[in-house]
């Protein structure tokens, strides 16, 4: 053919195009990660520094926060006393960061309480139809129980402990946690592969753990950071209005509890545990949206 | 009407997209020119900027992440220069858009006589009662049955095909200069395709609308247009009036599509071109700049020169372009 | 339009069943003695009984259940054990000041998170997007009482713009009531806006990539039709839905909010009621606010089939 040889008059090059955008920054892996998930990169580095206070607390320049110094009371922060003693003459410091201990303590505790609970009862009900029905319908009655007024209710039947707080937060939380985990099942089940399965007379335990668990982990794994969050302010909020942890416990919710009374005068004794408790919150929230983004690209899109 | 400037003039478009994995160079140096009335078709397979084009005239891209550079004349001025108010006087009056995709493309809360109403009232300054009559007016010309009652119902009331008379009847109710038509009928079913084509075509003569129509569908280019612009991985490959591209494609790319398109009766004079040929390979990645021939990975005729140099398109036979080292030259022409 | 309603409502009867059922089992759910906590570590042994009896622990569950439910529903919620009044008394007085706070919050939430998510939508990726993001995941981590404190110290004891707390009854003049209002109803909105405020963000995203969009734009249509009339539009089912749950978090709210503002209103009820174990209070609130909860989700239901008409059945 004529267009396999050369034609006579050589060849003439296209023109060549300026750039319109600049080019793309070349980065290293883990500064693409951290630009691809700033908020897990900075949430992530800021949970594992609070979980650390936690758990170094004596190490760090406290005294026992529940020694009692009735000469000292109500003192403002000084060089001493960082963030300045409580009206029982208490080192609000020492207190805050021990504080941090029942804060995580309970927003870890409900959202591995929570989202094993959730995960059983949904993916039960997903499966089972006939337990789908009842169990879906107390799942809706308990979710129209505001979840501060259920736990206030259940706080004001049980004796104040760090437990029973994980018990009534976690139980206000379950049932959202099971409808997320049911959703996800039920979609599953139309799966051309799960479908295949059932056919093919797999049990439906191994179908469950073959099939379906795997699948419901990430969004599982994201609503239970949110749930720590929240916990985390519920705990806080129940101590507040004296539904939660006992007053002698040192937690954010009690050291401002017992700051309220003060807080026109002596207001820095409700600051430093409310900006702790801020920033932790904060800290978790953004860990959670960057794991929503990375893990569970559909959910992202809805919230 | 004055012959010698075109109604619409693309100069070195390029359209390129900021993205998380680098630049994304959609369109890239493409010039092609539409005269008023006339009807140019733009083909090629999917992804190769053909949309994109389309969009750009419009400024219907997002900037950022896109940016649009060149040179697009719409009767002598460049609507890359315009602020936003001045095209939106533009957008939906002068030149108007159908879009591929009937079923989503209407606003499925809104009613159909709100939404072809709402064209005339901003351009022609209509008042609601005007333009809903302007709008039963239109669905008329569009060959809706009962349009009085059509205009109070939404989306989700009518057929797919009724949806695309819609959007057409939405498109022409500003009678716009330049009608963009972006694959009007791939979404439809055979027959309606063959009525849409048909109301296009009869309403092209009454309004006298110039079209751009975008499709990879060569049998409604054979049927509607004048002139063809063949696009490959954001570049314009070929350019011809119908019967060149079709009875001469000098471009390999050209001669690909043309030869993976069914023939009727084809095996009796010709016996290669009796199977329906698929081009090799895949197209390049948009994300990196092209060296050489865009083609030259899926050329069956590829060499050396096309692997590291780039064509440039030149008129190698009488008003008849193509990007190619190795396409003929005609005697005419040289 | 008509049998949606219906069904509708009736599908609301059997979520308050459910909801007075467990309320009601809380009792019994509850681990330890829920008569000996509710009388306190220095009752007697006849105090306990006597508070045994007056929950009616001592009978079946189901004839209790039965009993309860029947009084309920002629609006009896019980007898306070530490001030001896009817509960549903009790709630009435003090129902003026929480809705007066739940309605003021909602109406300063709405109109500021709805404009803030629609413009972070828009802009979506620069600096004002950026702002409402971090706006939104900062409403999320800061508990009420601590904006409520925030605000007080800044705007009642510092510029002494507002009252510090209390109340005025609307009967007193509205200018009273507003500014007595104001704090309380912005620290209880945060966390309301950055609810709401996001998922418009995101709602609006999914709806401005839509094809229909993008034909409004090629009609001409100027951006704030397209944002507010075009888009809006199709993003209200999602967002009124997150109204809807989202008053829980509201209601929640308001309880702490009354607390830190002092005003006298259900919330605070509560609050006092907790201190004193007054079980029968503390029950007839939570089952007063789910039941306000279920109806406002009864209404979310409803509001669809205005903003959609694609929903008819």
């Amino acid at each position: 053919m004529s267009t396999t040889t050369l034609p006579p008059d050589g060849f003439t090059p296209a023109p060549k195009l300026a750039d319109v955008l600049p080019p793309r920054k070349e980065r290293s892996k883990l500064g693409m990660f951290a630009y691809r998930h700033p908020t897990i990169a900075v949430g992530g580095f800021m949970v594992s520094l609070f979980v650390l206070m936690a758990i170094f607390a004596p190490l760090l320049w406290t005294v026992d926060p529940t020694a009692l110094a009735p000469a000292r009371r109500t003192r403002p922060p000084s060089e001493l006393y960082w963030f300045g003693t409580d009206m029982l003459g208490r080192d609000v410091y020492s207190r805050v960061i021990y504080g941090a201990r029942i804060s995580l303590i309970v927003g870890f505790g409900v959202a591995i309480c929570a989202a094993s609970i959730g995960l059983f009862i949904g993916l039960i009900s997903g499966f089972i139809r006939a337990v789908d029905a009842v169990v879906m319908r107390i799942m809706d009655g308990m979710m129209s129980i505001p979840s501060i007024l259920l736990a206030i209710a259940m706080m004001a039947l049980t004796r104040a402990s760090v437990e029973n707080v994980i018990i009534a937060i976690t139980i206000a939380d379950v049932p959202r946690v099971s409808r997320l985990v049911r959703g996800v099942v039920l979609t599953l089940r139309e799966q051309p592969y799960v479908e295949a399965a059932i056919a093919a007379g797999t049990r439906t335990p191994m179908i469950i753990i073959k099939h379906i668990l795997p699948n419901t982990l990430a969004p599982v794994i994201v609503q239970a950071t949110f749930l720590c969050a929240s916990a985390m302010i519920a705990e806080a909020t129940l101590s507040f209005i004296g539904a939660g942890t006992p007053p002698i416990i040192p937690s954010w919710g009690n050291i401002m509890a017992e700051g309220r009374a003060l807080w026109q005068v002596k207001p820095y004794i409700v600051f430093f545990p409310a900006v702790f408790l801020s920033i932790t919150v904060l800290s978790v929230n953004l860990l959670g949206d960057g794991l929503r983004d990375a893990l569970d690209p559909r959910m992202a899109k809805r919230i | 009407m004055s012959s010698s400037a075109p109604l619409l003039d693309i100069q070195n478009l390029q359209t390129h997209f900021g993205t998380i994995d680098g630049v994304v160079r959609a369109v890239e140096g493409v010039s092609f020119s539409i005269n008023a009335g006339e009807t140019v078709a733009v083909v090629g397979e999917s992804g190769c900027g053909k949309s994109v084009t389309a969009m750009s005239i419009l400024r219907l891209i997002a900037t950022p992440p896109g940016k649009i550079a060149g040179k697009i004349l719409f009767k002598g001025t460049n609507l890359l220069e315009l602020s936003e108010p001045e095209m939106q006087a533009i957008r939906g009056n002068d030149i108007s858009m159908i879009f591929q995709e009937p079923m989503t493309s209407l606003n499925p809360v809104l009613t159909v006589g709100r939404q072809i109403g709402e064209t005339v009232m901003l351009h022609e300054g209509l008042s609601a009662k005007d333009a809903e009559q302007r709008a039963i007016e239109m669905l008329t010309l569009v060959g809706i049955p009962a349009p009085a009652r059509r205009v109070r119902e939404y989306p989700h009331q009518l057929s797919g095909g009724m949806r695309q008379r819609v959007m057409i009847a939405m498109a022409l109710a500003c009678s716009p200069q330049l009608l963009v038509a972006d694959e009007p009928t791939t979404a439809l079913d055979v027959t309606i395709q063959a009525q849409i084509l048909e109301l296009m075509r009869d309403l092209k003569t009454r309004v006298g609308a110039a079209i751009m129509l975008i499709t990879h569908d060569l049998g409604v280019v054979a049927e509607m247009a004048q002139r063809v612009v063949v696009m490959y991985a954001g570049r314009k490959v070929e350019e011809g009036s119908v019967e060149e591209i079709f009875l001469n494609p000098l471009h390999p790319y050209t001669r690909g599509l043309m030869g993976s398109m069914p023939k009727l009766g084809s095996s009796l004079h010709e016996t290669g071109r009796s199977k329906l040929t698929e081009i090799q390979g895949q197209v390049p990645s948009l994300r990196k700049p092209i060296i050489g021939c865009a083609f030259a990975g899926r050329c069956p005729n590829v060499t050396d020169v096309c692997r590291q140099m780039a064509p440039a398109i030149e008129e190698k036979a009488p008003k008849h372009l193509v990007a190619c080292h190795y396409a003929p030259r005609a005697a005419a022409a040289a | 339009m008509f049998a949606y309603t219906v069904r509708r409502v009736i599908a609301t009867i059997p979520v308050m069943g459910i909801v007075a059922l467990f309320v009601f089992s809380l009792l019994y759910i509850a681990p330890g003695d829920p008569a000996a906590i509710i009388a306190g570590d220095q009752a007697t042994p006849e105090d306990v009984e006597r508070i045994r009896a007056s929950l009616g622990l001592d009978r079946p569950f189901i004839v209790r259940f039965l009993e309860w439910l029947f009084r309920v529903l002629q609006g009896d919620l019980g007898v306070s054990i530490f001030t001896n009044l009817p509960v549903s008394h009790m709630i009435k007085q003090r129902l003026e000041p929480t809705f007066s706070l739940m309605l003021l919050t909602l109406t300063f939430a709405l109109s500021c998170a709805i404009p803030m998510g629609v413009v972070a939508a828009w802009k979506h990726g620069t600096w004002i997007d950026r702002f409402v993001m971090l706006f939104a995941v900062l409403g999320f981590s800061v508990p009420v009482f601590v904006v409520g404190y925030v605000l007080a110290y800044t705007f009642a004891l510092q510029l002494d713009w507002f009252p510090v707390q209390g109340y005025t009854p609307l009967s007193n003049g509205i200018g009273g009531w507003v500014s007595n209002l104001t704090l309380p109803a912005v620290a209880l909105g945060s966390a309301f806006i950055a609810l709401i405020a996001r998922i418009t963000r995101a709602t609006m995203l999914e709806v401005l990539n839509q094809d229909y969009v993008r034909t409004a734009k090629a009609k001409g249509v100027g951006q704030r039709a397209i944002l507010f009339v075009h888009a809006l539009k199709n993003a209200a089912v999602p967002i009124i839905t997150i109204v809807g749950i989202g008053f829980a978090g509201l209601i929640g709210g308001a309880v702490v909010t009354e607390s830190v503002f002092a005003i006298p209103g259900v919330g605070r009820l509560v609050v006092d009621a907790i201190l004193r174990r007054d079980y029968p209070v503390i029950q007839g609130v939570v089952l007063m606010f789910s039941f306000t909860y279920v109806i406002v989700n009864l209404i979310v239901d409803l509001l669809y089939t205005v903003f959609d008409p694609r929903i008819r059945y």
